[in-house]
């Protein structure tokens, strides 16, 4: 028999967080494009120039909100590397354990071998990609951007880094990877129990979770 | 067409020339010049510096094309030397600039001084944008234009205010070699002066610091090489967007107010450029660059990038099987579940 068992997962401002963070990424990403491809893309009508501001704006959302989400888990809740640092153990057996759910044992019918509390949120697949997303992607895009809303005050550390077209280079190719993350983290979402079962909680703070009576046997 | 009209006028006025009173052709320009190109004669006011003015085409008429009454007894004569009016030989210029705010706001020699003028090719960005701060302060105009225009210090910086304030058929890509003003790391840069690139070109003289093989034309190799090569560490290359026409109709123009004209003009737009190198008259001469160049990933002119315009093919498909690969879990994946649903049915 299945159970249902409802845990409080996501609270009111990391939602918040998370939904703010959502919004201006796709901002981003969108009106990236249209500066890039402004003969191509006009999603955002014909004005260059509000796009461009639209972009900052975005951009700066995101990087504030970046920095605000570091410090916090850093410096007043401490448990940045208990949520966003593998342990040893996901290491040696929980990456492989949840990577062969990913992509065997979930087509055979079975159950997430990992099992998220308030305190271990993330499986250890999870936890790898969020800190490549959130300790290399996501600081290095907001640098780069910076470097490029003030060019000509920084000019000269812009040329230490290689110059104008390396800048630009690494930040296209940074949004781009933020692009190919997004696609596969909404696609994953999809993968509970039923395919909104990860959405709600990002909505209500709640988590329905099934206990099965072999979800313990499962791994 | 209108070049050679004005060509034609040097002629009527050599013509001219040869034909008034004997006295006035007494004095060469280097009889003028003994006197006028030195201050302790004349002082700072009437000093003409003959090896700017020497590589001006208006050296080539002589200094009597356009101060006519000079005698043998000047400047004993008691006689105020004449000087002619631009618009004399220049009435081509008259249709643009008479319709312009600048009619009776500026006057030629506010912009221009007859003894140093240059055509567009032969000055730099920096000449160009010295003529207007005469009466339009650089940090005013930053300001400004900061009120509408993002990152306005780095456009006035980088661009001649004519490529805004003019119509152009065309504009094409100017670079300029700039070097380090001192050792400090993250020290300033300045425009290089030719005894500089003469000194590092060595044999080859300034030219050959970038243009390897001397043969007045620089490929998208000679560019690549002249950033990569260590001897070069402290020379950069800067760019610029100029118009290839000169236009006296100073004006504002609506297409630069909304950005699209430079940046949503798509990679075809800027395909020309040139390197300019100074030269010993103080001006600079351009030498072609392989089209295109501008549009190089990273080494062709790794300092400047326009976006919308400049860029780079082979960055859009990495970026591309970047964004491809995001697809491969939701694709693929999403496959293989759909086809397993069943399995997962309790
Ligand atoms: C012997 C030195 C000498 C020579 C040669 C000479 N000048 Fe002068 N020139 C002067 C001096 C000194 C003055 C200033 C006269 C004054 O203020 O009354 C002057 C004044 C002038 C001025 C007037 C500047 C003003 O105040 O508007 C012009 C123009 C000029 N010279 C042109 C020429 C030209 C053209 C030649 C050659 C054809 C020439 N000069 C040759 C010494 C010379
Ligand atoms: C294309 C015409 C032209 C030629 C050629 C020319 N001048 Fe002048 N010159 C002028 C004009 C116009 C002025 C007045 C500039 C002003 O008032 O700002 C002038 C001014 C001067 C003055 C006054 C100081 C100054 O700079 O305003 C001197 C001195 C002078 N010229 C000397 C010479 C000498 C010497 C030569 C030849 C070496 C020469 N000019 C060639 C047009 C010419
Ligand atoms: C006596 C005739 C004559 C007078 C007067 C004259 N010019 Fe010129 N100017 C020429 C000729 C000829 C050329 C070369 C053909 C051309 O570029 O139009 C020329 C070229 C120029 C150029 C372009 C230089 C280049 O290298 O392409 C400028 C700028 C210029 N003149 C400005 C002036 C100004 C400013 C005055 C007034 C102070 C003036 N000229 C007076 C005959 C004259
Ligand atoms: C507001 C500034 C300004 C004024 C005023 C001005 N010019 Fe110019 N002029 C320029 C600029 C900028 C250029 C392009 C750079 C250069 O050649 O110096 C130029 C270029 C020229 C050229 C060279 C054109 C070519 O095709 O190479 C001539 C000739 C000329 N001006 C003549 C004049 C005459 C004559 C007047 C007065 C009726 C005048 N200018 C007034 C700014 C001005
Ligand atoms: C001799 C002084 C002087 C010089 C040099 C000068 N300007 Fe001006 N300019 C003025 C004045 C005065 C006005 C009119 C200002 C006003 O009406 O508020 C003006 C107006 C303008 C305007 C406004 C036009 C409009 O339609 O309102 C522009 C743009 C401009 N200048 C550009 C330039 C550029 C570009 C240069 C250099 C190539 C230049 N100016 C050189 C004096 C100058
Ligand atoms: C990127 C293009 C661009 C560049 C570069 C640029 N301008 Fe402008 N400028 C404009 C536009 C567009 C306007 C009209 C702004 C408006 O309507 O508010 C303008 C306005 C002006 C005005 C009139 C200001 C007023 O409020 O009446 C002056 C004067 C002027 N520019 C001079 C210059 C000078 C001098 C330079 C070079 C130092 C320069 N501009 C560089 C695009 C440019
Ligand atoms: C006359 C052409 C021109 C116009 C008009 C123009 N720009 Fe630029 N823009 C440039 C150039 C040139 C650069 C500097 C490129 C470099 O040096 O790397 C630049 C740089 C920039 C940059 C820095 C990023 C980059 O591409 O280097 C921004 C942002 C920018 N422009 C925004 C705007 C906006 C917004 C407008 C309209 C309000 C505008 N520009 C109008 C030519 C123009």
């Amino acid at each position: 028999m299945a159970e249902k068992k409802r845990i409080y997962l996501q609270p009111k401002p990391v939602r918040i967080w998370h939904w703010l963070n959502a919004l201006g990424i796709v901002t981003l990403i969108v009106s990236g494009a249209q500066i890039r491809f402004p003969e191509h893309v006009s999603v955002l009508g014909s004005d260059y120039k509000s796009v461009i501001l639209l972009h900052n704006t975005a951009g700066f959302v995101v990087a504030i909100s970046f920095s605000i989400w570091f410090f916090y888990y850093t410096f007043v809740a401490r448990n940045m590397h208990k949520i966003y640092l593998p342990s040893r153990d996901d290491l040696q057996s929980g990456l492989l354990r949840q990577a062969k759910f990913y992509f065997l044992t979930y087509f055979l019918g079975w159950q997430n071998p990992h099992h998220p509390t308030p305190e271990n949120k993330f499986n250890p697949m999870q936890k790898s990609a969020y800190l490549a997303i959130m300790f290399v992607l996501v600081p290095l895009v907001s640098l780069t951007g910076i470097l490029l809303t003030n060019i000509e005050p920084l000019r000269n550390l812009i040329l230490m880094i290689g110059g104008m077209k390396i800048l630009v280079g690494m930040h296209f190719l940074l949004a781009c990877s933020l692009c190919a993350f997004l696609f596969t983290h909404v696609y994953l979402a999809t993968l509970g129990h039923t395919p909104l079962a990860y959405f709600k909680p990002m909505f209500n703070g709640w988590e329905e979770i099934e206990e099965h009576e072999d979800a313990v046997t499962s791994h | 067409m209108i070049r050679e009209l004005t060509k034609t006028s040097l002629w009527l006025v050599l013509l001219l020339a040869l034909l008034l009173p004997v006295s006035a052709l007494a004095m060469e320009n280097e009889d003028c010049l003994g006197c006028h190109n030195d201050s302790d004669m004349v002082g700072e006011e009437l000093f003409i510096n003959a090896q700017v003015f020497d590589h001006t085409v208006h050296a080539e008429m002589g200094c009597a094309s356009c101060h006519d009454n000079v005698t043998e007894e000047h400047p004993d004569d008691g006689l105020t030397p004449a000087k002619a009016g631009c618009l004399d030989c220049h009435e081509n210029i008259n249709e643009d600039y008479a319709g312009s705010v600048h009619a009776n706001n500026a006057s030629c020699g506010d912009c221009h001084n007859p003894h140093q003028v240059r055509g567009l090719t032969e000055v730099s960005g920096h000449d160009l944008n010295q003529q207007c701060a005469v009466c339009h302060e650089s940090a005013d105009m930053v300001q400004q234009h900061d009120e509408w225009l993002p990152q306005a210090n780095l456009h006035i910086a980088k661009l001649p205010c004519i490529s805004c304030h003019t119509e152009s058929d065309d504009y094409e890509i100017v670079l300029y070699i700039i070097q380090k003003e001192s050792d400090k790391v993250l020290g300033d840069f300045e425009l290089s002066a030719l005894d500089d690139l003469q000194k590092l070109g060595g044999e080859k003289g300034a030219q050959g610091v970038i243009d390897l093989n001397g043969d007045d034309f620089i490929s998208l190799t000679e560019l690549r090489t002249f950033h990569r090569n260590p001897a070069n560490e402290d020379l950069r290359l800067q760019a610029t967007l100029m118009p290839s026409d000169v236009s006296h109709k100073i004006e504002i123009l609506e297409d630069r107010y909304d950005c699209s004209y430079c940046h949503a003009a798509g990679p075809e737009a800027v395909q020309t450029s040139y390197v300019a190198l100074p030269t010993a008259g103080g001006g600079y001469q351009r030498i072609d660059v392989e089209k295109g160049a501008v549009l190089d990933a990273l080494y062709g002119t790794p300092d400047f990038y326009m976006m919308g315009a400049t860029r780079n093919a082979s960055m859009n498909i990495i970026g591309l099987l970047i964004i491809l690969g995001g697809l491969v879990m939701p694709i693929g994946h999403g496959t293989l579940r759909f086809f397993t649903r069943k399995n997962r049915k309790h």
